[in-house]
């Protein structure tokens, strides 16, 4: 401890070793919070088509089109341990030959800092709604929910689901003519 | 230029390097006491970290340089004992050279 340098590095280590000691304090506060909120889901309009699916195995698969309102207000689920959430709508349903089947139709990123409350109305899906075949045709029950992941500053990331999801069904045709 | 840097005196006694080290850690704990309590009750975790940095630096400069108060305890050395100049040139030399011959 005698010259200005191993001061300072005995200082500087310190330092660092409290700066750990408080990011643990900061991810022990928040790690047992509840990070689900409600969320409402409105369908306005579903198509289907069949067409050709150059991804998968057969000549043609079903392809579903979904124009949906989503609206939850966010501000509970950031605390000082969040720096983002990934929000992501997943379509789940069953057909004949699988058992479960899980799609993500869109999702968003939501920073710190972001407008929380989120008012989405009209929106189309991002990403193709393909089928593995053709079991979205007349299929009755397509369960649509909201679940993020939530990215903290120091410790876990979660996986949460919505409370409050919405159930649509197909028609029993396929649009040919207009396209979308 | 660096040996310009080299000449000024840092140097500190042994007390004076306890109550440094002391002085140190209590400022840094208390920033970070602080911080803690400061970040989470705004619930932003940046905060907490300025208020630490801004206890390093104020440690920084408490510490850091050798303030007088660090040198209150001086040690006691013995006076120089008074040597003549060709004694000590000539024994370094017997040394060197009875090394060589083994």
């Amino acid at each position: 401890m005698n010259t200005v340098l191993s001061r300072a590095n005995s200082l500087f280590a310190f330092s660092l070793s409290v700066m750990a000691a408080l990011t643990f304090g900061c991810f022990i506060t928040t790690a047992f919070k509840d990070r689900s909120i409600p969320v409402d889901i409105h369908v306005s309009k579903v198509m289907i088509k069949n067409v050709d699916d150059f991804t998968g195995p057969r000549e043609r698969s079903d392809l579903g089109f979904v124009t949906f309102d989503i609206s939850a207000n966010l501000q509970p689920i950031f605390d000082w341990n969040v720096k983002e959430l990934f929000l992501y709508l997943t379509a789940e349903y069953s057909t004949k030959s699988n058992a479960l089947n899980q799609v993500v139709l869109w999702d968003k990123i939501v920073l710190r800092g972001d407008n929380t409350k989120l008012n989405l109305k009209d929106v189309k899906s991002k990403y193709f709604f393909f089928d593995d075949g053709n079991g979205l045709r007349a299929n009755k029950n397509i369960t649509l929910t909201l679940s993020w992941n939530v990215v903290p500053n120091a410790g876990i990331l979660p996986l949460v689901m919505g409370s409050g999801h919405k159930s649509l069904a197909f028609p029993e045709t396929y649009e040919t003519s207009k396209s979308y | 230029m660096l040996s310009a840097f080299k000449s000024i005196p840092t140097h500190m006694d042994y007390k004076g390097q306890k109550l440094a080290e002391q002085i140190f850690q209590g400022v840094i704990l208390l920033s970070a006491v602080i911080g803690f309590i400061y970040g989470f009750t705004i619930q932003q975790f940046g905060w907490t970290v300025y208020i630490m940095l801004a206890g390093f630096t104020i440690s920084c400069l408490l510490t850091l340089p050798p303030w007088p108060v660090y040198r209150k305890n001086p040690l006691n050395w013995q006076p120089a004992m008074p040597e003549t100049s060709g004694e000590n040139r000539d024994k370094p030399q017997e040394i060197q050279k009875k090394k060589k011959h083994k």
